[in-house]
């Protein structure tokens, strides 16, 4: 075990591990560096040397993300020498560069913007014409678009496909300021996590094919939120705006750090999920396939409630938030209904591997079991109640409460997906996260415990 | 001028480089000191010899010896760096060609004594004659029974500088790109597939036999205290023989190239050299007189003695074009991996090049030694400080050539 021990950084003592990264404590503690290449779940590559600090009696300056923590260590990350060092290493940076930021998707969140902001404010000394010219647009493949002039050659990506991934697709070809990043020949980038170099790069040499040029990221507003594509429970950010006159949009999906669940990462089909949720959306009640009036739809279900008596059986979806399922039981208790949740259906062995993926494509199954709800189908009934569970079962008569449309008869209702609400998820390893609401529709789709609490008055 | 002839002694022999010739002439003799010696033994001669690392950096071999593990299951190996692509630098390429049983020699008194089993030899990619004539000889070796206990294996570059650093070398050699690697925090050997690995100049190799037949003090008789031995020297510009000639440290500049070089082409007058290799900061022609070619004289004038590769330039030599020339070199070989090295060395080339066009001004030359400031001690090697050293020396030995350019 390593020891904690307390080092200087502009005059300031911290406590950190001793032989931990420097950079880790500076990213920690907020104190002001830049860096391209470093990245924790990539680890030190020393190659962008922008991290520059100087530390006590060493003779130059030294890259923070290759300095380990030594005791007695003084370390400044301030002062005219170091703030010198990183302008004149950024302005190196930046004389190939196309400073295309006008149009460029990367404009507002991209690291040479900021430092530019910090560190340089230089005029440019080489001319567009002089610079070094490269491919702008190469589709690498798994919706990544490449733009080699934007490249600061931190080779995030390619050390992302060696060391996480392992499938080596991306690499650096070329030398000197003629280096550029692209496939081995003949490939393509197609790994099931292959979007997550678009968030590695922290410039805008590569862009989400999805995402690019739908909307300026300033413009953005990020909730927390957990995936719902499988068990695992990978923390995302929701991305989502509404423009004037228009109804409030997702636009992207990105993985948020949780060491405990996902690390850094998530899997494309989870990023991509985002637009399942605003497509073919149930938005009105329907009776036989015909649209009726939400307080027709309440009475209805009241009547069929009171026609089956005894003889209700509740499907619960195990995509349901845990506080959902709960009002789901107390309702469920009211009608006198036995309450089931068959998981089967959510098994997809194909989909699981050994990363983030897994089998179980029920975002809330645990909590299934923790309210000892039955997981067997239902048996033969008057009246199912279905709270968007994808199954269909036989039944006299059905009461469905849909998020998506759904080609059923009898009575269906309008329910809002999880981005429209909040609860909380426990995933497969019985972790309890929670989720933010994200998008307030225009005319909103009442929630599942909205309509309970309708029908049960 | 003492003669002395360590690694060059079979040079002048015809077909020097079969075994046939060698072994007429003493090759593999020593091989019966590793009966007498035992490894521990032969790498205290080798540290009690001072032998310095000839492939530029000068420092001891036998420090980068004893971090080589003795009793390790994890097998060792040796890798002798031929990847010589220093602009005017080819003394490596004699070795190779001329007397490669003497390279076989040392590699497999050196595999004995870090207990390697296997050893491989870098060879650039243009080195292909060469490296077919080593090949050859590396043949007669393993039929002649000389390589039963030691294998070794050339393994040909594909022409990129770098990879003369050592671990881009390894690097390389591992199949991936030549990029150096980040220093270690500790004293500890290089790394080849997470195997420890010596490596090690061709011509310090080729100096090991010597070294361990006739020991430390015999070889310690040349050169100076700190530099002791020799070096093949080589020499190329305006001289009357260019060439690759075998000295002793400490011998003066202007002595050698007169003695060796035949004084400088067409009577002119001598204005600047370049002494070792093109990455050590250009001597004026005044500095050039007073030096003596060792690694601790050279330090004192700022420059460095590197692998003794000396470029003579007489009065006619327009100093902006032969910067010019070399930051093509450096723009075309950086690796591209450190920001300051990858986008100064293209820089610096195109600022250099609006001056030779006549099309440069003040405020060029100042930037100039403003990216050769960013470029000096901020990378992962010492690609770029070499590049910035070689600019800083050009512009203030020479300001008033520049100036008059603009």
């Amino acid at each position: 075990m390593s020891k904690m021990i307390d080092i200087i950084v502009d005059s300031k003592t911290y406590t950190a591990k001793e032989g931990s990264l420097l950079i880790d404590l500076l990213i920690k503690e907020k104190i002001k560096v830049p860096y391209f290449c470093y990245h924790e779940s990539l680890g030190a590559d020393g190659n962008c040397r922008m991290c520059m600090v100087e530390i006590e009696g060493q003779k130059r300056p030294q890259i923070a993300c290759d300095t380990l923590i030594k005791e007695h260590m003084e370390v400044r990350s301030t002062g005219k020498n170091i703030e010198k060092i990183r302008t004149d290493i950024l302005e190196l940076e930046l004389i190939n560069h196309p400073v295309d930021c006008p149009v460029c998707d990367q404009a507002g969140e991209c690291s040479l913007q900021e430092f530019y902001m910090d560190y340089g404010l230089h005029n440019a000394k080489v001319i567009i014409q002089d610079k070094v010219k490269h491919t702008k647009h190469v589709d690498l493949g798994s919706n990544v678009i490449l733009d080699q002039e934007r490249c600061v050659l931190c080779a995030r990506c390619t050390r992302f496909t060696d060391k996480i991934t392992g499938t080596h697709e991306l690499g650096i070809i070329g030398r000197g300021d003629h280096a550029r990043v692209t496939t081995m020949p003949g490939r393509k980038l197609d790994n099931p996590y292959a979007m997550n170099v678009v968030d590695l790069c922290p410039v805008g040499a590569l862009t989400s094919k999805d995402f690019r040029f739908s909307q300026r990221v300033w413009f953005l507003q990020t909730v927390n939120s957990i995936c719902h594509g499988c068990a695992k429970g990978c923390n995302i950010f929701i991305d989502h705006n509404k423009m004037k006159y228009q109804d409030d949009v997702i636009y992207r999906f990105r993985p948020r750090r949780n060491d405990d669940v996902n690390g850094f990462f998530m899997c494309d089909e989870g990023r991509l999920s985002y637009k399942q949720l605003q497509e073919n959306r149930q938005e009105t009640t329907l009776l036989n396939g015909k649209e009726i009036t939400e307080d027709e739809a309440i009475q209805e279900a009241k009547e069929l409630i009171q026609r089956y008596k005894d003889t209700i059986s509740v499907v619960i979806d195990a995509n349901l938030y845990s506080e959902e399922m709960e009002a789901i039981l107390t309702f469920a208790k009211e009608i006198n209904a036995s309450v089931y949740s068959p998981l089967d259906v959510y098994v997809d062995e194909s989909f699981k591997d050994d990363m983030l993926k897994s089998a179980n494509r029920a975002a809330n199954y645990k909590t299934i079991g923790i309210l000892n709800i039955d997981t067997n189908k239902p048996k033969s009934n008057g009246l199912i109640i279905n709270f968007n569970h994808p199954q269909e079962f036989k039944a006299d008569s059905h009461i469905n409460f849909f998020t998506h449309k759904c080609d059923r008869d009898d009575l269906v209702f309008p329910i809002a997906v999880f981005s429209e609400n909040s609860g909380t998820l426990k995933n497969e390893d019985g972790i309890v996260q929670k989720c933010e609401k994200a998008v307030s529709r225009n005319i909103p789709i009442p929630t599942i415990i909205e309509s309970l609490i309708k029908i049960s008055l | 001028m003492k003669t002395c002839k360590i690694v060059s002694r079979k040079f002048h022999l015809e077909n020097s480089h079969t075994l046939e010739v060698a072994k007429v002439h003493g090759a593999y003799n020593t091989l019966e000191k590793m009966e007498v010696y035992s490894s521990l033994e032969i790498i205290e001669i080798i540290k009690e010899s001072n032998l310095r690392g000839k492939g530029g950096g000068g420092s001891p071999a036998g420090d980068k010896w004893v971090l080589m593990p003795q009793n390790s299951d994890n097998p060792s190996f040796l890798v002798v760096n031929c990847d010589e692509s220093e602009p005017g630098t080819f003394k490596d390429r004699q070795i190779i060609s001329k007397d490669p049983h003497l390279l076989i020699e040392g590699i497999l008194i050196t595999c004995f004594a870090i207990k390697a089993k296997h050893a491989y030899i870098y060879i650039r990619g243009e080195y292909k004659q060469f490296q077919d004539i080593l090949q050859s000889a590396i043949d007669e070796a393993y039929k002649d029974g000389l390589l039963d206990n030691c294998d070794i294996t050339i393994h040909r570059g594909a022409g990129a500088y770098i990879c003369g650093e050592k671990s881009a070398l390894l690097e390389s050699m591992e199949g991936k790109r030549g990029h150096p690697r980040l220093k270690p925090k500790q004293k500890e050997p290089e790394w080849f597939f997470d195997h420890p690995a010596l490596v090690n100049n061709v011509e310090t190799i080729a100096s090991v036999p010597f070294i361990i037949q006739n020991g430390a003090n015999a070889y310690k008789a040349f050169g100076t205290k700190q530099s002791p031995g020799t070096l093949l020297f080589a020499m190329s510009g305006h001289v009357n023989k260019p060439g690759v000639y075998e000295a002793e440290y400490g011998t003066p500049m202007m002595e050698y190239i007169e003695y060796f070089g035949g004084g400088i082409k067409n009577a002119k007058k001598l204005k600047a050299v370049i002494p070792g290799g093109a990455s050590s900061a250009i001597l004026t022609a005044e500095e050039a007189s007073t030096v003596t070619l060792d690694y601790e004289t050279m330090r004192s004038m700022g420059s460095s003695l590197g692998t003794g590769g000396m470029i003579v330039m007489d009065e006619d030599t327009c100093m902006v074009s032969a910067l010019k020339n070399l930051l093509e070199f450096y723009h075309e070989e950086s690796c591209g991996q450190c920001t300051p090295c990858r986008e100064g060395t293209g820089w610096t080339d195109k600022l250099v090049g609006k001056i030779v066009n006549k099309e440069g001004t003040k405020e060029d030359i100042d930037k100039l030694l403003d990216i050769a400031d960013t470029m000096n001690g901020k990378t992962i090697c010492v690609f770029a400080p070499a590049v910035a050293t070689v600019i800083t020396s050009f512009l203030s030995k020479f300001r008033d050539e520049f100036e008059a350019a603009l």
